[in-house]
């Protein structure tokens, strides 16, 4: 489909990518402990130091949800639902616990659905703030230090500064070796589809970072190694929104005749670029990150003495992003029910808009029932800016 | 119709007073321009009410506003307008009914929209927000109305508590909370000064904060006379009597008001007077806002002899002395202390019942407290904060309590497209066919 020749990393990640959490299962039988977590505003650095296996939970969008609606409402957001209907289902039976970090209303009303009718042996609902003040981060540390204690009293074990000050080492550099990959999307045409940095971003979730890193790190050899194919005269698109995490729709545009260059999804873009400062106090550099240059429509910003320059503040890196990419459209996909990014639907439109990029807004389903709809759209918006 | 009727006729006379207030509050924001004051775009349940008043910054309340369009029916353009430019009809509609009002408003170049209700609401000189535990649109709507409204400053402070977690004890948390409640407050009063140009007078705070309290208490006092059987206010009459306490805290007047509702509901126990007559069943409305455009529902369970005598919903308060606070002469330290202490103090009661949460703590307590026979939710799609986790509140109080018959309404707060009146009376008949069941069985 995209033309681009195969590689063992990429067998790797497709593999990870179609067994949801084979790799952690593996590390379980060796006796390792598995956390699963929600959300970009999970510090992994904490559980990375703990000696933890991370596992970014995520959706399964080809099936409808038959046991979470029992549970859960349907005003819900759809991710969240489909996610929490996995979980129910045993999809992630390997967990030994999980933490729920406060990004939004969906997931702050339904910490008692989870932790009560999940029942694992370890539960954290970390309590992030909406706003990026001096209050907020010591308040930010405070909490980071309860779920500190709650992780070492779970596991029996001290997590030092100097475990978490290596972890944030080896997530940084986890998050340079991905944005390399990334550079390869730069070229016309780009040496990695969408569809399999998809599959990446993904697998790279679901390991433990140094695993990550060397993955990340061979697909960047082989690709390297790729020539770009000749078909240059392709639109390039990037995808905004929260967690879009299946090959659905890079597929829909890639398949109709785009390429899917860039994104600033939750498990992609938001999380590859911010790095914890490693000179300053491991949590105070942790606080930072999460809290004020992670760019997600949960955490309040308002730098600028102006709305202007509050916009810059808040969207600047999509329209850097742009450029460096190239992009010639971009796509909001938001799911139904999300308050925090439906909210920042004009302005964020607008403010793509204004730097000549036609952006088109989909809300949609976390699920491919309504894929059909989705791909007309697609199709249609790419006819638009042909 | 006739036993509906009927049910209505013996509603509370405070409770007809009410509209003034809400025109009053809307009105308020109109004068203020004239009266050199500050209008600030407010949330309810906020935190904030208290540093307003003090500082005499007039409350415009979205909220407020979006509700009575819902009441009149006439909520549909401005929702309409929001969505032109992409607002999704699955937000929170309070806010896009508002959003919509004042996109509207500017285009019009400042000119009130016509027919907006009661003279409409004044412009806002500052938008007042809080990315609290309570919902994501407190401090998304301030920020999306900016986007139209872009002169006007937006300040969002943040208050927390520290989250339910039955294998934590909360009481070790509480300090570095209240701390951060203290210092989001302070902020807000730094920003208030710099709007208003006004030096804070905390003497005034400390009483205005005062006669909060007086007001929590006074409402508690009042509230609980609808223990008596039969109930002499329900849920429908509560949800206008909430206003005082929700729109205007810190106000003599929201202080006198109480003192009427008590008297009268005093004098309607004498007369042995109750909302259903007979009363036959006796109900908690244990969660979720109403839908505005449909409160007559409440008259049709009265109809059939079932009574609402309390509610969660509004009750945004607690006797004071119940909360236990620490003495301080810092009155943004008592707020905090009451703002955390008011979401946690249901814990330690959730903590001894395995299996327990805190919001069920507090219903079995209304349950005992007012002798209820049945809960009934309402499930508002729009708005996740009070909605989502209700599946769930229902099945821990039929596990952890017992098995007590629960109607979970659907519909929404403003959109009435939502809503179809002959389905949600077949709904309540055939639940009030449940709660005869029930009672009968109890009986035997
Ligand atoms: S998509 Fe929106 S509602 Fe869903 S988890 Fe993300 S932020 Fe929350
Ligand atoms: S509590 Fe619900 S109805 Fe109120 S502003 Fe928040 S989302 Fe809207």
């Amino acid at each position: 489909m995209t033309g681009l020749q195969n590689s063992k990393g990429l067998e790797t990640a497709e593999r990870y990518y179609a067994q949801y959490g084979a790799r952690a299962i593996e590390l379980k039988k060796e006796g390792r402990k598995v956390i699963g977590y929600m959300s970009a505003l999970m510090p992994v650095e904490i559980l990375t130091a703990a000696g933890v296996v991370p596992v970014r939970l995520k959706g399964f969008v080809d099936e409808a949800i038959t046991k979470g609606d029992a549970y859960m409402e349907s005003i819900i957001c759809p991710f969240v639902r489909n996610v929490f209907d996995a979980a129910i289902k045993g999809r992630f039976s390997f967990m030994d616990g999980m933490v729920l970090p406060h990004q939004c209303d969906s997931i702050d009303r339904t910490n008692d659905v989870w932790s009560s009718n999940l029942n694992l042996p370890y539960w954290h609902f970390l309590n992030v703030p909406h706003v990026t003040d001096g209050p907020s981060i010591e308040f930010m540390k405070e909490i980071l230090r309860v779920f500190i204690g709650t992780l070492e009293k779970f596991l029996g074990t001290k997590i030092t500064d100097a475990a978490i000050a290596q972890a944030i080492k080896a997530h940084n550099e986890n998050r340079r070796l991905m944005r390399e990959l990334y550079d390869l999307r730069k070229s016309n045409s780009p040496l990695i589809s969408g569809v399999e940095m998809m599959k990446v971003l993904v697998a790279a979730m679901s390991i433990p970072v140094d695993e990550s890193s060397a993955l990340i790190k061979g697909i960047t050899e082989e690709v390297k190694k790729r020539t770009a194919p000749a078909d240059g005269n392709r639109k390039r698109i990037m995808i905004i929104g929260d967690q879009i995490d299946n090959t659905a729709i890079p597929e829909s545009i890639e398949n109709a005749g785009a390429w899917l260059v860039a994104d600033d999804l939750s498990i992609g873009g938001k999380i590859y670029w911010p790095e914890v400062d490693e000179k300053t106090d491991p949590l105070q550099g942790i606080a930072e990150r999460y809290l004020r240059k992670l760019k997600i429509p949960t955490t309040f910003v308002s730098d600028g003495d102006t709305y202007e320059e509050n916009l810059e503040a808040r969207f600047g890196h999509l329209k850097q992003r742009i450029a460096e990419f190239k992009v010639d459209g971009a796509i909001l996909f938001i799911y139904k029910y999300c308050d925090p990014y439906g909210f920042e639907v004009p302005a964020m439109k607008s403010y793509i808009e204004s730097g000549g990029t036609p952006v088109l807004y989909l809300e949609d389903e976390y699920s491919t029932s309504t894929l059909a709809r989705v791909k007309t759209r697609i199709e249609a918006f790419l006819e638009m800016i042909a | 119709m006739a036993e509906e009727k009927k049910g209505r006729a013996v509603a509370t006379q405070t409770a007809a007073r009410i509209p003034k207030f809400v025109r009053g509050n809307l009105s308020a924001t109109l004068k203020a321009k004239e009266e050199g004051k500050k209008v600030a775009k407010a949330y309810i349940a906020d935190g904030q009410d208290e540093i307003m008043r003090a500082m005499d910054i007039v409350p415009a309340w979205g909220e407020s506003f979006s509700g009575v369009c819902a009441a009149k029916r006439d909520a549909e353009k401005y929702l309409q307008k929001a969505e032109s430019d992409n607002f999704s009809r699955s937000l929170c509609t309070y806010a896009t009914c508002h959003i919509g009002f004042e996109m509207i408003r500017e285009e019009q170049g400042g000119a009130m929209p016509e027919g907006a209700p009661w003279g409409g609401m004044g412009r806002p000189d500052m938008i007042l927000g809080n990315g609290q535990l309570l919902c994501d649109p407190r401090f998304k709507w301030p920020q999306a109305l900016q986007h139209y409204l872009r002169d006007v400053p937006v300040f969002i402070t943040n208050m927390y508590y520290p989250p339910w977690d039955p294998n934590t004890d909360h009481h070790e948390q509480e300090k570095f909370y209240v701390k951060y409640c203290m210092e989001e407050l302070r902020e807000t009063v730094k920003f208030c000064e710099k709007i208003t140009g006004k030096k804070m007078d905390w003497d005034r705070l400390a009483a205005v904060v005062e006669l909060s309290d007086k007001t929590w208490d006074l409402f508690i006092d009042t509230y609980d006379l609808r223990k008596a059987m039969p109930t002499p206010m329900d849920t429908g009459d509560a949800m206008n009597t909430m206003v005082p306490l929700t729109f205007n805290l810190g106000t003599q007047e929201a202080y006198d008001f109480y003192v009427e509702l008590n008297k009268e509901l005093k004098q309607k126990i004498a007369d042995g007077v109750g909302v259903a007559n007979p009363e036959k069943y006796r109900l908690i409305w244990a969660a979720g806002l109403p839908s505005w455009f449909a409160l007559n529902d409440f008259q049709y369970f009265n109809g059939k002899g079932a009574v609402f005598p309390v509610e969660v919903t509004y009750r945004g308060c607690e006797r004071i002395e119940r909360l236990d606070l620490p003495k301080t002469n810092d009155p943004l330290e008592h707020i905090a202390w009451r703002w955390v202490r008011y979401w946690t103090h249901w814990y330690d009661a959730a903590r001894k019942r395995p299996g327990s949460i805190p919001k069920v703590e507090r219903i079995i307590e209304y349950i005992e407290d007012y002798k209820c026979d049945g809960a009934v939710f309402h499930s508002a799609f729009s708005c996740r904060s009070w909605h989502a986790g209700i599946i769930h509140q229902a099945d821990v109080l039929r596990k952890i309590y017992k098995d007590i018959p629960i109607l979970i309404m659907e519909g929404d707060i403003v959109d009435i497209s939502s809503y179809n009146e002959a389905d949600t009376h077949n709904r309540i008949d055939a639940f009030v066919e449940t709660l005869e069941a029930y009672k009968s069985k109890r009986k035997n």
